[in-house]
């Protein structure tokens, strides 16, 4: 039984088939990239695990439970949390706030006893508020702690959308272009933030265009092309493949 | 570290005169009937009140980012509950009243759980229909409800506490207290849930649907639980309503009612729980009764449209009363020494 698993997934959306027949195993603690040209359907895979799509046909298994067909919400308290490719955030909130209203899936303890404000549910809260200022300190946010989340820069919102799902306590991060708009100093800050989340023992699900960011994190990659997976393996050894390069590059002889 | 969590806690006499200063006012609306038992003043004050937990219900649900136009009909429910229950059924008035609460929060459970699933525009228009239905049937089932003729109530019952009684059918002023007591239990349920993490979700859905889907909230839930929250306490208000005129009829809670309900939460202040949609509810309530006292006939409708349209063009998030509050007592503490106020976000600085 593999951590999380698709099995021969295909998403279609009238006869477009966005993902082909995709199936692959990811085990706990990968850090696994998904490459592939635009259109490859590297987003939607990601909106079929997190639940947004459901698959056309195929099924998808996370610790041996299926998971398709289960609404995002569901998935995501199992732990699988993603991000999202634009900046998805709470605008009107401040940092710290868009942290702590979607911690909510930290708490054990319910909606109604956190209402009557138990000093079991105070105790709790006190710890997660300490939690979620060491993900900002984590994630060098902590200096913008009270901005409002619409005021930041771009790429401090992408970090954010990154804190955020942190806040989420997941298990598997499925992270969509976290470096996308990002100088190279920026994009190298969060290779580093990402494999402090690795380490904490979270398994990483990463599209990714950036080369460099992909072959300093990712211990294996897919890649896609048309929806269909053409090469799977270790990342330098993948990345050289004809197929691949093909896939990005075209052929050699038009 | 531990400077930042004391930043976080606000535990000062700063937050503490506002407090008291806010108190006064309180006060004052307590003790308003020792000044004065004018019947016209106190029934306008009722009825200001229970328009305000309208209102509230509206804030709870918008909250969530929902939309309901039919909160109306959440007060004609319990008003025609409570009144059928003691008038057909028999049952004494507390009962009534309790169960009032009750059926008006099952059928907007009901009601939730058929389109809530979508929300948005289609919510709007179903609670929209909702107002209508809900009059309709009692415009029509006319054996139960005495149709168009209008149901008679009777006021609750002379409660005797030994020492004193409250007597209710003698002067308006134990409605008054009533009408305290259910809007400040209102304001404090509605007031609680807006600080603790039950707020926070709401508020999450609001700002960004998919990233709160996305982050472990089922929307269909919450917006259910605020939406039944809010008819339950509508519900309440509706059955003092109908026991306080003593006469319903189904013109009492029509569509104009539902708009009146969005637009006092929406003038009070977009955002505000508690406080704005009791300031829009006397705001415009006064303001209807005394444009009703002017001698020119349809005069009303158009003065009350065109306060609303000057309040939505200058004031788009509200008359924002409650807004200036923290402002002015920030603009205080800065004269009184250098401070600097947790949470604000300096721009000039840094």
């Amino acid at each position: 039984m593999s951590f999380l698993e698709l099995r021969n997934v295909t998403r279609s959306f009238g006869k477009l088939a966005a993902v082909d027949d995709v199936s692959f195993n990811v085990e706990k603690g990968e850090v696994l990239g998904i490459v592939g040209p635009n259109g490859s359907g590297k987003t939607t895979l990601i909106n079929l695990i997190s639940g947004y799509y459901r698959p056309t046909r195929g099924n998808i298994y996370f610790e041996g439970k299926k998971i398709s067909g289960l609404r995002p919400d569901q998935i995501a308290s199992l732990g699988i949390i993603r991000t999202f490719q634009s900046n998805v955030l709470y605008e009107k909130a401040s940092v710290i706030e868009s942290m702590l209203i979607s911690s909510k899936l930290q708490y054990k303890t319910s909606d109604w006893i956190a209402f009557l404000e138990t000093k079991k549910y105070k105790d709790e809260h006190e710890k997660i508020v300490g939690k979620e200022l060491e993900t900002l300190q984590l994630l060098d946010l902590f200096n913008d702690t009270f901005m409002p989340a619409a005021g930041l820069s771009h790429g401090f919102q992408r970090l954010l959308g990154i804190a955020v799902a942190l806040s989420g306590n997941p298990r598997v991060l499925l992270l969509d272009e976290p470096t996308t708009g990002m100088n190279y100093q920026e994009a190298m800050a969060v290779v580093d933030n990402i494999k402090k989340i690795s380490e904490q023992g979270v398994t990483v699900i990463l599209i990714e265009h950036n080369m460099k960011v992909l072959l300093d994190l990712a211990t294996r990659v897919i890649v896609l092309s048309f929806g269909c997976k053409i090469a799977d393996g270790e990342p330098h050894d993948v990345m050289n493949r004809q197929e691949v390069i093909e896939a990005y590059l075209g052929t050699e002889t038009v | 570290m531990k400077g930042l969590m004391d930043r976080l806690r606000l535990v000062d006499w700063r937050s503490w005169v506002p407090r008291i200063v806010a108190a006064v006012p309180v006060f004052f609306i307590i003790l308003i009937p020792a000044f004065t038992t004018n019947e016209a003043t106190l029934s306008m004050l009722i009825l200001t009140g229970i328009w305000a937990i309208a209102a509230m219900g509206f804030s709870l649900i918008l909250r969530t980012g929902q939309f309901s136009l039919g909160q109306a009909a959440f007060m004609a429910v319990g008003a025609y509950a409570s009144a059928i229950l003691t008038v057909k059924v028999g049952l004494p008035f507390w009962p009534s009243f309790i169960l009032a609460g009750v059926i008006s929060g099952l059928i907007a459970l009901l009601v939730g759980l058929m389109v809530l699933r979508v929300g948005g525009i289609y919510f709007s228009i179903i609670t929209l229909s909702l107002t209508e239905i809900i009059r309709i049937i009692a415009q029509q089932w006319e054996d139960v409800t005495r149709g168009a003729r209008g149901l008679i109530t009777a006021p609750p019952p002379t409660t005797d506490l030994g020492f004193f009684s409250i007597n209710f059918a003698a002067s308006s002023v134990p409605y008054y207290y009533f009408m305290l007591i259910l809007v400040t239990l209102t304001g404090l349920v509605f007031w609680q849930i807006g600080r603790t993490r039950l707020g926070g979700t709401f508020f999450s859905m609001a700002a960004n649907q998919i990233l709160s889907e996305h982050q472990g909230v089922h929307l269909m839930k919450y917006r259910v639980i605020a939406f039944t929250l809010a008819g339950i306490f509508t519900g309440l208000a509706g059955s003092l309503y109908a026991h306080y005129l003593t006469v319903i009829t189904p013109l009492v809670f029509g569509l104009w009612q539902s708009i009146q309900i969005m637009l006092m939460s929406i003038v009070g202040g977009i955002g505000s729980l508690v406080a704005g949609p009791i300031i829009g509810a006397v705001l415009l309530y006064v303001l209807g009764i005394y444009l009703s006292r002017l001698p020119v006939f349809g005069i009303q409708q158009l003065l009350f449209g065109a306060v609303v349209v000057l309040v939505l063009v200058f004031l788009p998030k509200g008359t924002g009363i409650i807004d200036l509050w923290p402002k002015f007592w920030r603009k205080v503490y800065h004269e009184v020494e250098e401070y600097e106020i947790p949470g604000e976000v300096k721009p000039d600085e840094e």
